[in-house]
């Protein structure tokens, strides 16, 4: 038999319970192995969505022709908003869904980690990823159209807050439908976010029966949030945005650590 | 008797589409020990592994390991086990190092102790030179940096399925060693494997397992003494499918594959087996022949080809 020279931990020696701060160190290990695996993307996964910033703002000039201050505004706040509901209702599905497909959730899934922070791990590797595209997006905004922005310390937790419930809303979505049902459902919202969500446009503009939708949802909530901490200016209360979005969180992290913990 | 580290009490699970996966089974592994899961495809060893992990929920019986159960506490199961699934490790994107580190810093290891553990680890499986690369890893690479990321970190109960697979036969043996040697400094060690004539160096005891129960469970001399003859006879047949005609009463054939024949007998009988065998070589029937003393082979073909005559 092979010599063996360092001697092993004893099995029950610290494994028997988590260790201290469990939740943090296994969340900040599982990002760190989405960082290395996705390495070899990563510059192009940031080039994309600077190419996207910079396509919004120019691109919507095309759109519509004659850009006041004031919608120049909206769009790129709206931007950012945008990309970061699609990261967690397109992105973060896709990446459960294949996630299931390459054995990696299975693997992970017997692996001593809390049941949501492989999503949460995702999630924040996502934003990282989008996020130099949204600072581009609001820098182009500001020399092209001479957009002034005012912003205040609330942005942290309003895009934490964001992407958290989106990815929340699009986890619990993937995980109770089948990978097929998912991809539609999606690219369902993803259109209905882009044409009929108050992100890019104020909630007026829409009709009735649309604006009282959106108040149950967290979509113009989140925009609003967003929006507020960049330019200073509200459409609706921040404390009563804060509850909306931050209550769809809470319920949809419910539904996905229900769904992650399920066992057949 | 060191006391048992994993307790497996008439363990029941019947799969929705009414597949009976696991019928009763009763197994315990002690501290220091490997058990060997042996039984062909579907017997449900895998379905016995997910239940230990807490990932399948059983219909009835109960897991105890270190003395808890953890039927209702998945959680602590993943703690107490380290394990290495069927399927390979997904690790794309990584260098094999990258991969074992992290599985043994989520597994609760300090960075250094992680990290002479890995180089260890990689030392004795000679993979020192690969373990750096991030190029897509051949089958038997796979299959060993699944194994250290189980092994860098092990729990009280070390779960391997099928650890050997697409390993060359040089690694294979380092292989044996370490899995013997996670067994020696205290793990309970669970191993499922097809390699049967391999594993019998490295088991102390085992199950044998046939249509979700267990056939038969004991050290590999108990197992190979219960088939009551302690000489085997290997056949090389001409032609696949044609066996041989006139067979002594004396020998008990356990198993034919393909132009492979197995079969047992007592000392007595050997002079009329073996006269025989000859004679069908020479009319060319059977093109070679070997004899020896009986293994952990034929006494798990005996059970896995003809459970209920074995029973007997």
């Amino acid at each position: 038999m092979t010599a063996i020279s360092v001697p092993m931990a004893p099995p029950s020696a610290g494994l028997v319970s988590p260790p201290r701060r469990f939740w943090l160190r296994s969340y900040l290990l599982l990002l760190r192995w989405q960082l290395l695996r996705q390495r070899r993307l990563l510059v192009l996964f940031v080039m994309v969505q600077l190419a996207i910033g910079v396509g919004v703002i120019y691109g919507f000039a095309f759109l519509v022709p004659s850009i006041t201050p004031s919608v120049a505004l909206f769009f790129s706040t709206g931007a950012a908003t945008l990309t970061l509901i699609l990261i967690g209702l397109v992105v973060v599905p896709q990446e459960i869904a294949q996630g299931r497909m390459s054995g990696r959730a299975a693997y992970l899934s017997a692996l001593p980690v809390p049941r949501l922070a492989p999503m949460l791990a995702d999630v924040t590797f996502w934003v990282l990823v989008q996020l130099p595209g949204s600072v581009a997006t609001l820098v182009l905004a500001v020399l092209r159209f001479h957009v002034g922005l005012h912003i205040s310390a609330l942005i942290i937790p309003a895009v934490a807050l964001t992407a958290l419930t989106s990815a929340a809303v699009g986890c619990a979505i993937s995980m109770s439908l089948p990978p097929m049902a998912t991809q539609q459902v999606s690219q369902f919202l993803s259109i209905a976010l882009l044409l009929f969500s108050p992100i890019n446009f104020p909630l007026d503009r829409l009709p009735l029966v649309l604006q009282d939708i959106h108040r149950g949802l967290p979509v113009f909530y989140m925009a609003d949030l967003i929006r507020g901490a960049l330019t200073g200016r509200h459409q609706t209360s921040v404390a009563l945005a804060y509850a909306v979005v931050g209550a769809w969180c809470a319920a949809c992290l419910a539904l996905s650590a229900r769904a992650a913990s399920r066992r057949n | 008797m060191s006391p048992a580290v994993l307790e497996v009490e008439a363990l029941t699970k019947r799969y929705r589409k009414g597949v009976l996966a696991n019928d009763g089974v009763s197994i315990q592994v002690e501290a220091g020990e490997v058990f060997g899961l042996l039984g062909p495809n579907g017997a449900g060893k895998t379905t016995l592994v997910s239940q230990i992990l807490g990932l399948l929920v059983p219909d009835a019986g109960s897991v105890r390991i270190g003395g808890q159960d953890v039927t209702a506490r998945p959680e602590r199961a993943r703690w107490l086990c380290s394990y290495q699934p069927q399927a390979d490790a997904p690790v794309d994107g990584l260098s094999p190092r990258e991969a074992v580190e992290l599985v043994g810093r989520i597994r609760g290891g300090a960075p250094t102790a992680v990290r002479r553990r890995c180089d260890q680890l990689f030392g004795e499986l000679d993979l020192i030179g690969a373990a750096d690369q991030r190029v897509p890893l051949s089958g038997g690479m796979a299959r060993l940096t699944g194994f250290c990321m189980a092994a860098v970190r092990p729990g009280a109960v070390v779960v391997l399925d099928e650890p050997t697979n697409d390993v060359d036969p040089l690694r294979r043996r380092a292989l044996w060693a370490l899995i013997r040697s996670l067994a020696d400094d205290g793990a309970g060690v669970v191993l499922v494997t097809h390699n049967v004539v391999e594993s019998e160096r490295c088991v102390d005891r085992l199950a044998i397992m046939g249509a979700g129960r267990v056939l038969s469970q004991g050290t590999p001399a108990q197992l190979k003494a219960d088939l009551g003859a302690p000489l085997r006879i290997q056949l090389t047949l001409d032609e696949a499918g044609s066996e041989p005609a006139g067979r002594p009463p004396g020998l008990a054939v356990s198993n034919v594959t393909g132009r492979r024949m197995l079969g047992q007998m007592e000392l007595a009988d050997v002079g009329d087996v073996v006269a025989w065998a000859k004679e069908q070589q020479d009319q060319g029937v059977v093109s070679e022949f070997s004899v020896g003393p009986a293994s952990l082979e034929d006494a798990y073909a005996r059970w896995v080809e003809s459970p209920e005559e074995s029973r007997l």
